[in-house]
């Protein structure tokens, strides 16, 4: 494994003007053009269907689909490979070429060959090896690794590209697209004419009659299978699908997913050997071409076995998870893994490289799940991630202080919240950055481009009493309110203006006072050993209240204690059983409080004086579905005049220890977001969790104190009187 | 000519293929950069080779597929009288490199996409196809399938071994600052002849 320090590479990237604007511009656009793309589909979740479950299908019968494909390739008079990890095919390969006495080899894009790096190894055997795909062979004439899966070379401009060319070729090449273009045609066809072996990946392999599909815009792909007499197909147990007919499930999402077409330029479909007509002794000649296929496993098979890893195999290489991913359109692909990029990449990079190499950007993904909206085989990337991280903890343990924060500390309620406390008073309990980072978010200091609140001198816990002698004398419901720790600890008077909300809509309020850290961020890092420790704590606590319901305002401790929990119990029947209650009575704040007004037809919209937006949070939005409530009782707020921004649902960038481990990159998705809501012409930014009100609250606050924020029960408490 | 097969017809008839699919079918292809002749019979589109021949100044034409069609190899004898025309396949292999247009055919189009199906398991038919920068293709007007699911369905039945697949425009690159560019590794041109009356 290499060592690297990811935080300077990110440093470096962010400092990149080139890079910045090409992503940025690109990542606009991206949406609009893959909309356009399917427009003339009945219903995409339909294609995604299809192709997760043949997908799943393939991956729950790989041996059998290989033997297959293996059998039909033979069958029609080609050779059939299998390779265990890049050494062996290396291997294989090089006795291939050994035997047909090759020396010069084309190749089109296979992402395989670049995941065990076999054009270096080629060219140390003395071949001459050229990649053919335009950003590919611009990459490899500069050194570089691709930085996007199907645009490898976005993160560069026509005049590094220009210098490039005048490199390798010795000519000057002036940074005119067109001519450039020219000039690889030019230069790519000699090599396709002299080469004596083409190698090309494969989009797919089909079991039943052995053909491969080759997806390509240039149309290197059909040259490199047509013209040099030996084919060798390298390709992954992965790319394996049953029938011919299920090739269209991918293509109807591959082409509009990837690039925003209906379809490639190419696509291609080899199978077996095929004629070739060329010089032979002088004289003209056809017969036909030298067909090789090796499989390459390099930790496929064992993915495949994976429980839940298996579901990687549901990738078709869009990359569509990178276009949408707010890490990877502000740094770009080459902080990740040197071949996969965005988190799809530290996924594979995980499975195919090491877990070392998967250690060391493993955190680039804030899991705000944009990608789980659009990846055509509907992999649950954060959660793959998520899980990854977890066996990580499991196998290796936590960093020291991490070990003592979560163990010692949070876990013993009374001594977190004794420190708690102690931290309002001193604002600076401990000063080593790293136990800052690992405590939930309000220890951080101020930190460039955005300030970080404050704790409250009192927080809500002591605060709860007092309001509850507003309870309504006879109460439709029993509400047990679950603060989390940014409400209790820092932002105490939002939680008094969520119980003044809830007493209004007719519920008898408590706060049952032995709730803890719901436990996100240790789950986050990965040890759920000590998760479970504060969800058995929360759950007694929750029970012990004997409520209709358990309200919520942060939508992370939300999902963490209707989902999480369940999951963290998965093997303990008991407990199960303890979290599946709870979770019956889980509730977020606004759409308890949307479905009453509702009721009570308190949601006519108003047009008041002052301009509103909504910010979604990722959690919120994504993963507990909840993004039309708010917006409603928001246009029914009096006195404000509700308008849309743009990119409402982009991440804020706080995202739990990442928006303090990569403080600048945080602060990059920041700075889009406040200019977004600059741009809505509101004054006044309502958010319904707390983590992203401290974090665009902090931003605002730098760079435009004019505008407020609010959480959505701060403006519904607003109009209500005391 | 060598083909995956000889009966696409057949298959296509088996109620893939309908006129309605010719709006979208146009409107696709015109949107990936074809250029799109819709012509009643295959002398009418003799003057307009011409003028492309003319336009591209070119004078050396691989042409494939006249062997399956009497209409097509009747097309290549008379532009075979005005300028270089090579139909044999080693003379095609051997000059394909440095001709400047290729002919050839296409067995169906599909709706959704406005990609072209083409059969391409023979050599000839693929060099003439990809090395020149034109390429020139003749498809019937009624073959026109609705979805790429209905395609791959006919692919499942007549698809056993060889070269073939589906072309959607010219080739075409995005790999320098996403400018669209096109002609990088095959035709620069990619111009269709839809004929009506083609049996
Ligand atoms: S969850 Fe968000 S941060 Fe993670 S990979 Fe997906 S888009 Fe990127
Ligand atoms: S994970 Fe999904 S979105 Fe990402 S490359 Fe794979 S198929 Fe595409």
């Amino acid at each position: 494994m290499e060592k690297r320090n990811i935080k300077i590479e990110i440093e470096d990237k962010l400092h990149d003007e080139i890079l910045r604007s090409n992503l940025e511009r690109f990542s606009e656009q991206y949406p609009a053009a893959r909309a356009k793309a399917y427009a003339n589909v009945e219903s995409i979740e339909a294609l995604r269907d299809d192709l997760k479950e043949m997908k799943s299908y393939s991956v729950s019968h790989i041996e059998k689909l290989a033997d297959q494909f293996q059998e039909s390739l033979e069958k029609r008079g080609a050779k059939v490979f299998r390779a265990k990890d890049g050494e062996a095919l290396k291997r294989q390969l090089l006795e291939i070429c050994r035997e047909n006495d090759v020396h010069n080899i084309v190749k089109s894009k296979s992402m395989a060959t670049e995941e065990i790096r076999l054009n270096d190894y080629l060219e140390e055997q003395g071949l001459h090896v050229k990649e053919t795909d335009l950003g590919e062979w611009m990459l490899s004439v500069a050194g570089q690794h691709p930085s996007h899966m199907v645009m490898p070379a976005i993160h560069l401009n026509r005049n590094q590209c220009a210098k490039f060319f005048s490199d390798e070729l010795k000519e000057d090449i002036p940074s005119d697209i067109p001519f450039m273009v020219q000039t690889a045609r030019r230069v790519m066809r000699k090599e396709f004419l002299k080469a004596d072996m083409g190698i090309s990946g494969a989009n797919f392999g089909i079991a039943e009659n052995g053909a491969i599909g080759l997806v390509t815009n240039e149309g290197n792909a059909r040259i490199v299978t047509t013209m040099p007499p030996i084919h060798v197909i390298i390709i992954g147990y992965e790319k394996l699908i049953p029938k011919i007919s299920d090739a269209s499930k991918i293509m109807r999402l591959l082409p509009r997913n990837g690039t925003g077409q209906r379809m490639v330029s190419y696509l291609t479909l080899v199978d077996g050997p095929t004629p070739i007509i060329h010089e032979k002794n002088g004289k003209m000649v056809e017969e036909n071409k030298k067909v090789y296929a090796i499989l390459l496993d390099n930790g496929r098979l064992k993915a495949a076995h994976d429980p839940v890893m298996k579901e990687v195999y549901q990738c078709v290489r869009c990359a569509s998870c990178l276009n949408v991913c707010p890490i990877w359109s502000t740094v770009g692909g080459n902080v990740y893994g040197h071949i996969y990029s965005g988190g799809i990449g530290a996924i594979l990079t995980g499975l195919l490289n090491s877990m070392d190499d998967f250690a060391q950007f493993s955190d680039l993904c804030i899991g705000c799940r944009r990608c789980t909206t659009v990846c055509p085989g509907k992999i649950n990337i954060p959660d793959l991630i998520q899980e990854l991280r977890n066996r990580r903890v499991a196998e290796k343990g936590l960093s020291l202080p991490e070990k003592l924060i979560f163990q010692k500390i949070m876990t013993n309620r009374k001594i977190f919240h004794t420190l708690l406390r102690t931290a309002s008073i001193g604002q600076k309990p401990v000063k080593s950055g790293k136990f800052i980072r690992n405590l939930p978010l309000f220890f951080a200091k101020m930190t460039e481009g955005r300030s970080l609140p404050a704790i409250a001198d009192k927080p809500f816990r002591d605060r709860a009493n007092d309001l509850f002698k507003n309870n309504p004398s006879s109460a439709k419901m029993k509400v047990a309110f679950f603060s989390g720790c940014n409400l209790d600890f820092v932002f105490p008077q939002t939680g008094e203006s969520v119980v003044k909300v809830l007493q209004d809509i007719g519920a008898e309020v408590i706060y049952p006072q032995d709730q803890n850290c719901c436990g996100k961020p240790i789950i986050g890092a990965g040890d759920l050993e000590t998760a479970r420790k504060l969800a058995m704590q929360n759950i007694e606590a929750l029970e012990k209240a004997n409520a209709d319901y358990i309200v919520a305002a942060c939508p992370t401790c939300a999902e963490t204690l209707k989902q999480t929990y369940k999951e963290l119990f998965a093997h303990d029947r008991i407990w199960l059983e303890r979290a599946e209650n709870l979770s019956k009575k889980i509730r977020e704040f606004t759409s308890l409080v949307e479905m009453s007004y509702a009721k009570n037809k308190r949601l006519k919209t108003t047009h008041g004086a002052e301009k509103i937006t909504y910010h979604d949070s990722c959690h919120m939005r994504r993963s507990l579905d909840i993004y039309k409530e708010p917006r409603r009782l928001l246009e029914a707020a009096p006195g404000y005049d509700y308008v849309e921004m743009d990119g409402a649902d982009q991440c804020c960038g706080m995202a739990g220890s990442f928006g303090m481990k990569y403080a600048d990159l945080s602060v990059q998705l920041l700075n889009r977001k406040i200019h977004n809501i600059k741009e809505s012409g509101a004054q006044t930014i309502a958010v319904a969790c707390p983590a992203c009100m401290m974090q665009i609250g902090g931003g605002l606050d730098k760079n435009a104190p004019e505008i407020k924020i609010k959480h959505i029960a701060d403006i519904l408490a607003e109009n209500i009187s005391d | 000519m060598r083909k995956v097969s000889h009966e696409w017809q057949k298959y296509l008839q088996k109620g893939f293929i309908d006129k309605k699919y010719w709006n979208d079918f146009k409107e696709n292809a015109q949107a990936a950069s074809v250029e799109l002749k819709e012509v009643k019979n295959y002398e009418d589109a003799m003057p307009i080779i011409e003028d492309i021949i003319a336009g591209a100044e070119a004078s050396r034409l691989a042409a494939v597929g006249g062997g399956e069609s009497e209409e097509l190899s009747r097309i290549y004898k008379n532009l075979g009288q005005k300028y270089q025309v090579y139909t044999d396949k080693f003379e095609i292999a051997r000059n394909a490199p440095s001709v400047d247009i290729g002919i050839s055919t296409a067995e169906f189009g599909v709706g959704e996409t406005g990609s072209i199906c083409v059969d391409n398991y023979s050599y000839e038919a693929r060099v003439a196809t990809m090395l020149p920068p034109i390429n020139i293709v003749f498809m019937n007007k009624n073959n026109v399938v609705d979805t790429m699911t209905d395609a791959f369905e006919i692919l499942e039945q007549v698809f056993d071994k060889g070269y073939t697949g589906f072309v959607t425009g010219p080739s075409r690159t995005s790999d320098i600052e996403r400018v669209l560019t096109l002609g990088v590794h095959g035709p620069s041109r990619l111009i269709l002849f839809a004929v009506d009356g083609m049996e």
